[in-house]
């Protein structure tokens, strides 16, 4: 039965202090985040930005540099007691660990390490993705691999479940049904879900909380409509834009000039917003989460 | 309730528009019930708790009550409310907006004013 709920209930996934270097290199600098329990939060952040990195740690699948994680205030490391919590759905390639196992023993091995496993939904979600469970991973679709690794992740009904790009591999249409089941899920049992994906938009309406990386670090990590209601793009003629912001000591994050028009993004309060909105000749406009992250992640690449 | 959510404004705000928009189209009249929290998260793929702030703005505005163990209700006299309200922001934005882009296309107010005139007559405004 997939409401036959026993589970036990999620708790807090901190990352206290954490640092990790590949070789010189810097992944993760003094990284402090704690995910609340019972929410679904996304992880958003450029290309090398630390996300695998991070979700690796948490889910103790990686070992730090420096700090630690903590789940529900225990270590994460080599704890076999707060592992059986934590779910890290990994994207699977051609070239990964488990790539010759067929679907049907992947599975059979997620059943195996999750003690809250729920086989019926297992094979509900198998038989709306129609996945072939005798093929090889090897051999499936890069859609076909996301779906197998999302079945796991799901049917693990583990109390907090990471999943690192689930929706990287599928169309539109997939990606829809993937957070509409995600969401049905979620309304059911409560779990915490972490999900990293570079599809940011359409994913935006579905993460109550969102946090951002950027070169190891967290830039933001707040409520996502908290977050992108700080923002406005401001658009007028260059020098009374210029003017309007240097008068009230606002600095533009991201600019845009055409001639002798400008557009920047600005971060602020609604009486900035309102107070600008009443010059004549500027117009403001909403952002969204995916023009929120280019300008607090795009570092000045967009001037052109 | 119907209409799609953009992603150019708050899901929350859109949530309680579409929830304001059926109070002043009658659809919900006083004391009706209004979707629940889950299914609007389920009609339009949100997360549940941005549409109990979408919901939840309207009960701190007095739009709507809640009653324990059953739901939200439209408040007595909301439609009459909502619409002394939009009438304000109409005055306050809409028009002013509209003015001005008149005023880019350098139109005069003689001009501006015949255009009202006959958009009015053909909307047959009392």
């Amino acid at each position: 039965m997939t409401n036959n709920i026993s589970m036990p209930a999620p708790q807090a996934l901190q990352a206290a202090k954490l640092c990790k270097n590949y070789g010189k290199q810097t992944v993760l600098k003094d990284l402090d985040l704690t995910f609340e329990p019972g929410l679904i939060y996304g992880l958003i952040g450029r290309n090398g930005a630390g996300k695998t990195t991070l979700l690796g740690i948490l889910s103790g699948q990686n070992f730090a540099t420096g700090g630690q994680a903590l789940y529900g205030g225990q270590p994460v490391w080599e704890n076999s007691a707060v592992l059986s919590n934590l779910h890290f759905a990994r994207e699977l390639s051609a070239s990964s660990e488990l790539a010759t196992l067929s679907v049907k023993r992947f599975l059979q091995a997620g059943k195996m390490f999750c003690p809250c496993w729920n086989q019926s939904f297992a094979e509900e979600l198998v038989q709306k993705f129609e996945l072939p469970m005798k093929k090889m991973i090897n051999r499936l679709s890069r859609g076909q691999m996301s779906m197998v690794s999302i079945t796991a992740a799901l049917a693990s009904r583990a109390p907090v479940t990471l999943l690192d790009e689930p929706t990287a591999g599928l169309d539109v249409v997939a990606r829809e049904r993937f957070y509409r089941i995600l969401l049905e899920e979620y309304q059911r049992t409560g779990r915490t879900f972490v999900i990293s994906t570079h599809i940011i938009e359409e994913a935006a309406s579905v993460f109550e909380k969102v946090v951002i990386l950027d070169e190891g670090k967290v830039v933001a990590d707040q409520d996502t409509e908290d977050l992108v209601g700080q923002f406005r793009y401001i658009s007028g003629p260059a020098a009374l834009l210029d003017s309007a912001l240097a008068d009230r000591g606002v600095t533009p994050l991201q600019t845009q000039v055409l001639g002798g028009h400008k557009m920047v993004a600005v971060r602020g309060s609604e009486e900035l917003f309102d107070e600008l909105a009443a010059e004549d000749g500027l117009t403001v406009e909403g952002m969204n989460l995916q023009n929120v992250f280019v300008a607090l992640c795009g570092h000045g690449d967009e001037e052109g | 309730m119907k209409g799609t959510l953009n992603d150019q404004s708050l899901i929350y705000r859109q949530i309680a528009q579409l929830l304001e928009d059926g109070i002043l189209r009658g659809e919900y009249p006083a004391d009706t019930q209004v979707p629940s929290t889950n299914e609007l998260a389920r009609a339009f793929n949100i997360n549940p708790a941005t549409a109990a702030k979408g919901i939840n703005r309207l009960v701190d505005e007095g739009l709507l009550y809640k009653r324990r163990g059953i739901g939200m209700f439209v408040a007595p006299g909301a439609a009459e409310e909502l619409r002394k309200r939009r009438r304000e922001d109409f005055a306050r934005t809409q028009v002013k907006a509209f003015v001005r882009e008149a005023k880019r296309l350098g139109l005069t107010q003689q001009e501006l004013y015949s255009l009202v005139q006959a958009q009015a007559q053909e909307e047959e405004l009392p």
